[in-house]
């Protein structure tokens, strides 16, 4: 492709999402829609793309929220911070303080459940985690609950938050393929009923690093180093030591090489099933 | 040449199926097909759960063949890898952690959906049959639009039959309209009876395997809806439809509950029915599930995998007379298994003989007095000197 041709489907790929914004803001009150923001190159284009829409269409940007579970890179917290003041955005930054305290925020270290408070020691019993202990990891699978979907469901039925814009992407898995811009979670036992909006649906890895680099998005230093995709610290791994993500083979090679949290997935579906 | 399709059913025990015997209908649709169909009434699982059993139904391999087992071995052969080299289109659907891409199920495919980016419940921990079904059907839409005339393979999974059985009041209706239990009480006797193996109150095995039954009455609609959507889209009369389970499940046959590590029938004894294969009927035969992806490799007409253990099914004539083989290791202890409870099951025609490696304890059934294996008769038959010699060379060949 040439310069131009990138450049035109940039713009048309970026004018197809503002088109999802613009209809999520005529299905949904924007006070009542949240966006997730984790400071890796797809959320930090959606929201560059959200805040475009809300100035042209002069609409209060939607509460912004990122959730710290207790793993971050510090390069992220910095991005994140160094973003949200460039960009004027009060973002709300949840995060399980009770978790850390018991483990003094530090990874590896032993959560005694006696020692959490009443929320989280319920949350553990309803995915039927018994043991007395475990070790704080952020993707094993009370870590994960604990730290991201307790305080991401408290965020979303404390501030009555109908949906949210969240930076998911067809290219990631083949099962997200068929994936809909507009996808209603029904309400049930493990989370509030709320609608994901995909306003990013459409590009692949290669449209998003082709797009920041047509618009100037600013994006975290880590990607310079060699990391394509970023997740919790001790779960991501960079792709090519050293090639900056956008020169990698983006096309053979797979963006998700650290899969500790697909394996958790596993292990949890199967405890459900009765096993373990 | 045909399309084929295998249809899986996690957790259906042999007796629930009104063709199978059973008294009260649970299947009536499978069982009207029957005319249509070869239905195999000897078929034997590999293994009594389902990552000892799959290895046979898509890799006609053996559980334990390939060392410790920690997810799909890459020397092991999935019927898809030969069917996608010779320009086959394959896809397959299913809900079970098991089979999941990330252990390695997924090669092969043209299309694979293992449902584990989805967001899922303790009260439902799978994805829903009427779910699968919807997948399906939109990939066999686009499919057959896009015309271009290659043969298919699919494969698609119910898991709705696996506990935690908690029916939906329209399956609770049609089975017994008596229980009036709620979705709270059903997830309890789960989580106080069925998980702690408690088999000491006759009256809730009894309710447990009622619940059961009720899945098994929503998994046929599911079937039935499937056919109807082949049938819609022209593709069932092209098609040959090969269905099983990959293994059973118990309610006290033999002090337990679930499918742990047994080798009995209720776990081992699986339907095996095909459906539009040009001849009908009953086969007597004692097939295994190994069997399985090499009459997928012979409907579409290939070659025969080398790697592959089992033989076609197909030709009925053709198949020759014997043993069936399975294993399987102790699940209930850490994760992964204990590898020194490690249990082996090999059967001729009607004789069962079935060694605890771990307590070197042998078990030996003939099925045809004793169908509920209750009597061993591994001290007096005369037969249990040549079946142990069979059964020992296959036992722990694993650890070297």
């Amino acid at each position: 492709m040439t310069g131009q041709e990138k450049e035109k489907r940039c713009a048309e790929l970026v004018g197809k999402s503002k088109e999802v914004i613009r209809e999520a803001f005529k299905k949904f009150n924007p006070a009542d829609i949240a966006i997730t923001w984790t400071g890796g190159k797809d959320s930090t284009t959606n929201l560059w793309i959200i805040r475009q829409v809300c100035a042209e269409d002069n609409i209060d940007l939607p509460k912004v929220m990122t959730i710290d579970e207790g793993d971050a890179f510090p390069e992220i917290t910095d991005f994140l911070i160094k973003m949200s003041q460039k960009w004027n955005i009060d973002v709300e930054w949840l995060c399980n303080f009770d978790v850390l305290k018991c483990c003094q925020s530090h990874l590896g270290n032993i959560v005694r459940v006696k020692d959490l408070n009443e929320r989280n020691r319920a949350e553990l019993k309803r995915i039927r985690v018994e043991q007395d202990s475990f070790t704080f990891e952020a993707e094993s699978e009370a870590g994960n609950h604990l730290m991201k979907t307790v305080v991401f469901n408290q965020f979303v039925e404390e501030n009555n938050i109908s949906a949210m814009f969240m930076a998911l992407r067809r290219d990631e898995q083949a099962t997200r393929k068929h994936d809909e811009y507009f996808t209603k979670k029904e309400g049930g036992y493990l989370m509030p009923e709320h609608t994901r909006i995909s306003t990013i649906l459409h590009f692949t890895e290669r449209d998003i690093w082709n797009t920041i680099k047509s618009y100037n998005i600013p994006y975290c230093s880590l990607y310079e180093i060699g990391y394509r995709s970023l997740g919790a610290r001790t779960s991501s791994n960079p792709g090519k030591v050293g090639v900056p993500a956008w020169e990698q083979d983006i096309e053979h090679v797979p963006e998700r090489a650290g899969r500790r949290q697909d394996k958790e997935k596993a292990m949890e579906r199967m405890r459900q099933l009765g096993y373990m | 040449m045909k399309d084929v399709i295998l249809l899986t059913i996690d957790a259906l025990r042999k007796d629930a199926l009104g063709c199978y015997g059973r008294g009260k209908e649970l299947t009536p649709f499978i069982d009207s097909l029957q005319s249509q169909c070869i239905r195999f009434t000897r078929g034997q699982a590999t293994g009594p759960y389902t990552q000892a059993s799959f290895p046979g139904i898509l890799t006609s391999s053996y559980y334990l063949e390939y060392g410790k087992p920690k997810g799909l071995s890459p020397h092991r052969t999935l019927v898809s890898e030969p069917l996608k080299q010779a320009g086959i289109v394959t896809a397959a659907f299913h809900s079970n952690p098991y089979l999941c891409d990330f252990l390695g199920w997924n090669r092969g495919w043209d299309f694979f959906y293992d449902s584990m980016e989805e967001e899922v419940s303790s009260r439902m921990p799978y994805i829903k049959g009427n779910v699968i079904n919807a997948k399906v059907t939109e990939w066999l839409s686009s499919y057959s639009a896009a015309g271009d005339g290659k043969p298919f393979f699919l494969w698609l999974h119910y898991m709705d039959i696996h506990e935690p059985y908690i029916p939906e009041r329209k399956y609770v209706d049609m089975v017994d309209s008596s229980i009036t239990m709620s979705q709270d009480e059903m997830y309890s006797l789960f989580e106080n009876t069925l998980l702690k193996r408690d088999v000491s109150d006759p009256e809730k095995v009894t309710l447990l395997k009622k619940l059961y039954d009720m899945h098994v009455r929503e998994v046929d609609t599911y079937v039935q809806d499937f056919f109807n959507t082949l049938d819609q889209l022209g593709i069932l009369k092209d098609s040959v439809v090969i269905m099983t389970s990959d293994h059973g499940d118990e309610f006290n046959e033999h002090g337990s509950l679930s499918h742990d590590d047994k080798m009995n029938s209720e776990l081992i004894d699986i339907p095996l029915i095909i459906y539009g294969a040009g001849k009908n009927g009953i086969c007597d035969t004692l097939v295994s599930n190994a069997d399985i992806p090499p009459t997928i490799v012979h409907l579409f007409g290939l070659d025969p995998v080398k790697k592959f253990e089992g033989h076609s099914l197909l030709p009925l004539d053709g198949y020759p007379e014997k043993g069936c083989f399975g294993e399987a290791i102790d699940q209930r202890g850490q994760r992964g298994g204990d590898i020194e409870k490690d249990s082996y099951f090999y059967r001729e025609k009607d004789l069962k003989i079935i060694c605890h490696a771990g307590v070197d304890r042998w078990e030996l059934y003939d099925l045809n007095q004793d169908p509920n294996e209750v009597n061993n008769i591994i001290d007096t038959s005369p037969a249990a000197e040549e079946l142990r010699s069979k059964l020992k060379p296959r036992m722990r060949r694993w650890l070297s």
